[in-house]
């Protein structure tokens, strides 16, 4: 590979590397296939209002859209899903198309369209990592695509009303999170021991879910308590991107202890090793005559 | 009595099936478009599956009298159920089910083929109907507009080229290609021709929902004559699927083979070639 792919995605928060689904996919696959991606994020670029995020860069190419990323990763011989059998491959594309039609709606609500999580938690998060002065309008724009999105789909053409289709879709979500919790069952990742492209897709969109600080999350109160779905987010953050947890400790509280005891512990070491070497120097002028030179190497 | 109470117990005291009970969709030979037909024949098959006998009514305006818009809807009694998903569940609550001997992986491997065949098939087949110029002038628009007359035609026709181009615009298909479309297909009929191998039916010995959509979808692609062939060459090329949509058309529609098949309509060719 002469220069490494780029990727452009929305930035990260609350412990996740992205805050957008799509990004998340992408990246989770790349960790997972062991690509090399230069991530470059978005914000407070004029990109959050220009692009369409994600967004692989390789040589004069450009890709978008998570499941072309992933068949382009593949023919980069990136490829998690090389294990699979047939079956698994066709199933992946069921679950994935599961993930799309019942999950997806309920997702975009919950940011998106639900007055209190929009007002005290996305739109802050998307104004205050966007530029000026489009600070005022990506977060609006990105919220009329999720609502005219749900609409099309789900709503039932007389009815044109959200609040009609919000029971429907919540419902069908849960209903998704437990179908997706009984088919994980008591295994680390959908398909054996090593993740697949499945488990990429998943990832994206439950992480955001349980990590986000929604102040009113009805389907986030559902997830928690699918507790091997919870595990299952925080193996794959842990093993996979534990390089940019560490990272984030002033935001995340529930940051692991030990880093940063770690660090700690070796800056005390410094120190220390610095007073005994200061003490050293200190003994030799001491100890040396005035006219010998001072050539005792420090230890 | 025992069963009498028990039947009390479930949801809508479990009316038992009328005799009478009317499926409707559009106009059969000049109206109905692939979509709706495929849906419709979902239904239809499911129902079969169930051993519940039903009438086919076909009505011009059949869309408008849907409870949700969008059909075939059943009409059962005093009560009006639209779309096999909420039509699987009533049915479900009347005491007819053919997933009941599934557990719950297989029914969550179950519900996610079925969402993939309406996230695929479904909006492939909307997209060559409404967003394939082509095929929406010479095909679409004539017949979803044939019972009315000027200039009601136009003017629904186009509402619903809009509506559906909206929807593909929303959901981010509006981007792909004819070519693109077809792949698709193609890697749909793929994953299902990979799950059902060599088994008679998607979970081995007993027909469930999902065979009954697969079929519903598979067969109307294969005797329906758009402008080209090509989706139903694509269908054709995985043949464990096509000799699953013989065994069902056998199985189930043997029977009424001979009666709705003669004179044969424009639209539809028949039988499997």
């Amino acid at each position: 590979m002469a220069e490494p792919m780029e990727l452009l995605c929305w930035g990260g928060d609350w412990d996740l590397p992205s805050v957008h689904t799509d990004s998340l996919i992408v990246l989770a696959y790349a960790k997972f296939s062991g690509a090399k991606l230069a991530v470059k994020s978005i914000d407070w670029t004029w990109r959050t209002i220009t692009a369409s995020v994600p967004q692989l860069h390789y040589e004069a190419s450009t890709v978008t859209e998570p499941t072309q990323i992933l068949n382009f990763l593949r023919k980069q011989r990136f490829n998690a899903d090389y294990e699979l059998t047939a079956k698994q491959g066709a199933d992946t594309m069921a679950y994935i198309a599961l993930l799309e039609e019942k999950l997806r709606p309920a997702l975009l609500h919950t940011f998106w369209v639900d007055a209190d999580n929009y007002a005290n938690l996305t739109r802050p998060w998307f104004t205050s990592h966007s530029p000026f002065p489009l600070n005022f309008f990506v977060p609006g724009r990105q919220a009329s695509l999720a609502l005219s999105r749900i609409l099309l789909t789900k709503a039932e053409s007389p009815l044109l009303n959200i609040t009609e289709v919000e029971g429907k879709i919540y419902s069908e979500a849960k209903e998704c999170l437990n179908l997706l919790s009984h088919r994980l069952g008591n295994f680390h990742f959908f398909f054996g021991d090593t993740p697949t492209s499945l488990d990429a897709f998943v990832f994206g969109h439950i992480a955001p879910l349980i990590k986000a600080p929604l102040p009113s999350g009805q389907l986030q109160k559902h997830l928690n308590q699918l507790d091997n779905l919870c595990q299952f987010c925080n193996t794959i953050l842990k093993n996979y991107f534990n390089a940019s947890a560490e990272k984030r400790t002033d935001c995340s509280p529930t940051a692991i202890h030990d880093p940063v005891d770690a660090n700690l512990q070796k800056l005390t070491q410094l120190v220390n090793k610095e007073s005994n070497l200061i003490e050293k120097m200190d003994d030799n002028l001491r100890s040396s005559p005035q006219h010998r030179p001072n050539s005792t190497p420090p230890s | 009595f025992i069963l009498k109470a028990e039947a009390a117990i479930m949801v809508r005291a479990a009316e038992p099936w009328p005799e009478k009970a009317t499926l409707y969709q559009p106009l059969k030979e000049d109206q109905i478009l692939l979509s709706d037909s495929a849906s419709s024949l979902a239904v239809q098959t499911f129902l079969r599956m169930c051993g519940l006998p039903v009438q086919v009514s076909c009505c011009a305006n059949a869309e408008y009298m849907s409870p949700s818009g969008k059909v075939p809807f059943i009409h059962v009694g005093n009560q009006v159920v639209s779309e096999l998903g909420p039509i699987v569940q009533f049915i479900k609550a009347k005491g007819h089910s053919l997933s009941d001997g599934l557990d719950d992986v297989q029914r969550a491997e179950m519900k996610a083929y079925m969402e993939l065949v309406n996230n695929m098939l479904l909006t492939a087949e909307l997209y060559i109907q409404w967003c394939d110029d082509y095929t929406a002038t010479e095909i679409s628009r004539p017949r979803y507009s044939s019972p009315y007359s000027w200039p009601l035609n136009h003017i629904l026709a186009y509402q619903k080229q809009w509506e559906v181009r909206r929807k593909m615009n929303a959901i981010g298909w509006s981007g792909k290609n004819l070519e693109q479309v077809y792949e698709d297909v193609s890697q749909c009929c793929q994953a299902l021709s990979q799950r059902l191998g060599t088994q008679p039916y998607f979970f081995n010995k007993q027909p469930t929902e999902l065979d009954a959509l697969v079929f519903g979808h598979l067969f109307t692609i294969l005797t329906t004559q758009l402008t080209n062939d090509e989706l139903a060459e694509k269908v054709k090329s995985y043949t464990n699927l096509l000799s699953f949509c013989h065994r069902i058309e056998q199985t189930y529609f043997k029977e009424h083979d001979r009666e709705s098949q003669s004179g044969s309509s424009r639209h539809s060719k028949g039988s499997l070639p």
